[in-house]
């Protein structure tokens, strides 16, 4: 039998005075249990419960004291949320949420929370061993100077004139950050990697593009920034990752090959699929999304995914889904995990292949541009051809008898980078926005190739000179005196309502947000 | 079935009309040509022009049937195409009842006239394509699918023979637009007829 390892995050107080007792009896408390005490349940995060199924637990328990009883005051209710969360997210992973429990115990209850800890044990027990096979340590392939050197020359970075014009175009400089692309630039070049403003400055870096689009010796920075956070990963260097790391943990388990998502179970039956279909729909991690923000921004970025399978219904086009559909690994490319990266995107191949599709579509800006340029660029053979919703829904519409019939609205748009500026397709939503002849567009100041980014990319180096940033977009938005902010990325929907939660100037920033692919499918009409 | 039915529903009478310049008599003559060439079949066409003489109408009457044809004059078509709104109040009187009307959406005004009809902007989307005067290819593919009178395949091929060299390929795209055009028209009234509007 398979070594059995469950995590119990324990509450210094109510229930660790229980488990003591157990201990001085010497009662029999399951093997599988390694025990990790901590001061409150409410500080275990999700990334910090999800960690651990990352680092190949079979289970987690928490363990705190009950609601009322909670010395901080607010740990029991926090901790509650943080579970629910997770087990959503692992039954969405197919890891099964019941691998993930919480409970709570008095001081004097050092019998219920025996029989809990062995009913869970042999519960988990019964749902087998986890699927997740712990990533290996990451080794260093070349000496890091060399590796340093290496990346510098790929991306042309001696090239730079050092004439400042990506600072004067980078949204994070002129959100007030100490931050200027130039001096990462000729830091690295002097081999200044082993400062901490250097280090800094490579997890800060947005990778929006817009210095790149400015610079007139092409040094492809976002593109340098990204092989630079390998370079310091694969040193075992930490990195500055949003929300505890929480997503890129996600995606890392499912580099394993023994993970069955069940990606698409909260689909309703009115979407029509045909799973002999050449055409495959790839949706992106929407789903995970919505449930990490269930209890904080509230985003509902899983319709993207329906509405565009009943746009291409509405077409009679009834493509394939893959039920067990995993991350593109979009993320962990741009956040300094190449190797992940790369199983993943083998994984996905070999799993499309499979199914015996010729084309993928998809809604999503990242996943269009990992699947359609990382991949190959990356030595992943893409034996298919990908496109992107809307040009699909272009070519449809273009051949008429079809209208669009919705609320007389002022609409506005936010530029997804990876589509409008990284794969240069700012005409593609356009294109479509214009086909909405009752309402109103109104462009912001900077847009298409020169959009000013939604404040994040890959959940990496957000601070408060990306809410700073977010801000200043926001009001670029309301200024237009557009009632609907619209956009085509579930990320900069979240990024920017993030941005709107904000205590003191939230109220300035409020704006209506839309994606495009759910306003056609609602408004989408036979003339 | 009668042989005078048979014989009725062999034929089919239809009248191209607009204003000169338009090529409604080209968009006529590749019609028979796609008939006769193509599909086998006989064809007729009259021509009458008069662009000076009758406020700018024009019009091709195009008969195609399955055995020959005797007198080749359009009286009440089957199919009318209404390319000018002189051509529509000339003619539109004179389709049948059970007749089948198409219309350039943004040349023809019907008013009170509320019969059922198949509309598409062709002069506009020709526009678009950057050639005006391609709006009757646009329309001959239109006219193609919504009545099947041709082949598809049949027409396509005698618009890349009747026009000038060098411009097969963009007269053949703009024939497409027009044939994809009358297939979503179709489309979407059968999802209509079946309940479903929207996505
Ligand atoms: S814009 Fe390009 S050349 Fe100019 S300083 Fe920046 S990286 Fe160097
Ligand atoms: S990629 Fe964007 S955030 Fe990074 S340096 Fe360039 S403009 Fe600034
Ligand atoms: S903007 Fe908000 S949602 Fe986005 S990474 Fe930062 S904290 Fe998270």
């Amino acid at each position: 039998m398979p070594e059995f390892k469950v995590i119990l995050f324990m509450c210094n107080w109510g229930p660790h005075a229980a488990y003591q007792e157990l201990q001085d009896r010497a009662a029999e408390i399951p093997p599988e249990i390694q025990m990790v005490r901590i001061p409150c349940s409410g500080r275990i995060s999700k990334a910090l419960l999800f960690k651990a199924f990352e680092m190949g637990a079979d289970g987690v328990l928490l363990l705190g004291c009950e609601t009322g009883t909670c010395r901080y005051g607010t740990g029991t209710a926090t901790a509650l949320k943080n579970v629910e969360d997770t087990r959503g997210i692992l039954a969405l992973l197919g890891l099964g949420a019941d691998r993930l429990r919480f409970a709570s115990f008095m001081p004097d209850e050092a019998e219920a929370l025996l029989e809990f800890l062995q009913t869970a044990i042999s519960d988990i027990r019964a749902i087998g061993p986890s699927p997740v096979t712990p990533p290996v340590k990451r080794s260093p392939i070349l000496e890091e100077a060399e590796t340093i050197r290496q990346v510098v020359a790929a991306h042309d970075v001696y090239a730079c004139q050092d004439c400042g014009k990506c600072s004067s175009a980078c949204s994070l400089t002129l959100s007030g950050k100490p931050f200027s692309p130039r001096a990462i630039a000729g830091a690295v070049i002097n081999g200044e990697i082993a400062s901490q403003a250097v280090r800094d400055g490579i997890w800060s870096c947005l990778t929006c593009g817009l210095c790149y689009d400015r610079c007139p010796s092409a040094v492809d920075f976002p593109l340098f920034i990204r092989d630079m956070r390998n370079v310091l990963s694969n040193a075992g260097l930490p990195g500055f990752e949003a929300h505890g790391g929480f997503f890129q943990s996600l995606m890392r388990t499912m580099t394993s090959p023994g993970v069955r998502p069940r990606h698409y179970e909260w689909l309703s039956g009115d979407i029509k699929t045909d799973h002999k279909s050449k055409i495959l729909f790839f949706g992106g991690c929407a789903p995970y999304f919505d449930i990490f923000y269930r209890n904080h921004l509230g985003v509902e970025t899983a319709r993207i995914l329906k509405d565009a399978i009943r746009l291409l219904n509405f077409f009679d086009i009834y493509p394939q889904i893959l039920e067990d559909e995993r991350c593109c690994g979009h993320d962990l490319l741009w956040s300094g995990d190449r190797e992940s990266f790369r199983k993943l995107a083998r994984l996905n191949v070999d799993r499309i292949r499979e199914a015996g599709v010729e084309e993928v579509v998809t809604a999503c800006p990242e996943c269009y541009r990992t699947l359609a340029t990382d991949y190959p660029a990356e030595g992943v053979e893409v034996p298919f051809r990908v496109v992107h919703l809307f040009e699909i829904l272009d070519r449809e519409i273009e051949k008429g008898a079809v209208e669009f019939k919705g609320p007389e609205q002022i609409l506005t748009f936010q530029d997804p980078c990876r589509l409008s500026r990284l794969e240069n397709r700012p005409e593609l939503p356009r294109k479509l926005l214009a086909r909405l002849e009752s309402w109103d567009f109104r462009e912001m100041p900077d847009s298409g190739r020169g959009a000013i980014c939604c404040g994040n990319t890959a959940w990496i180096g957000c601070d408060a000179f990306s809410k700073a940033l977010q801000a200043k977009r926001l009001r670029q938005a309301r200024e237009t005196g557009s009632d609907l902010l619209v956009t085509a990325c579930p990320k900069c929907q979240i990024h920017l309502k993030c941005a709107m939660e904000d205590p003191f100037q939230g109220e300035d920033l409020q704006m209506t947000l839309r994606d495009l692919t759910s306003i056609l499918a609602d408004a989408i009409q036979w003339a | 079935m009668t042989e005078t039915e048979k014989g009725k529903a062999e034929k089919t009478e239809i009248i191209i009309t607009g204003f000169g310049g338009q090529g409604i008599i080209l968009a006529g003559r590749i019609l028979g040509k796609a008939a006769t060439l193509g599909d086998h079949r006989e064809s007729t066409l009259v021509q009458s022009y008069g662009p000076e003489s009758r406020g700018g109408a024009c019009s091709a009457q195009v008969t195609i049937s399955d055995s020959p044809i005797p007198y080749p004059y359009v009286r009440n078509p089957d199919i009318l195409v209404c390319m000018s709104q002189g051509g529509y109040e000339k003619f539109g009187g004179l389709l049948r009842e059970e007749g089948t009307l198409l219309i350039d959406r943004d040349l023809v005004r019907m008013g009170e006239d509320d019969r059922p009809r198949f509309a598409i902007p062709a002069t506009r989307m020709a526009e678009e394509l950057g050639r005006k005067m391609m709006a009757n290819i646009i329309m001959l593919g239109f006219l193609t699918s919504v009545t099947g009178v041709v082949s598809p395949r049949a027409a396509r091929d005698a618009v890349a023979e009747s026009v000038p060299k060098g411009t097969e390929e963009m007269n053949i795209t703009a024939f497409n637009k027009g044939f994809d055009h009358g297939a979503a028209l179709l489309k979407g009234r059968r999802k209509k007829a079946s309940g479903k509007t929207g996505a």
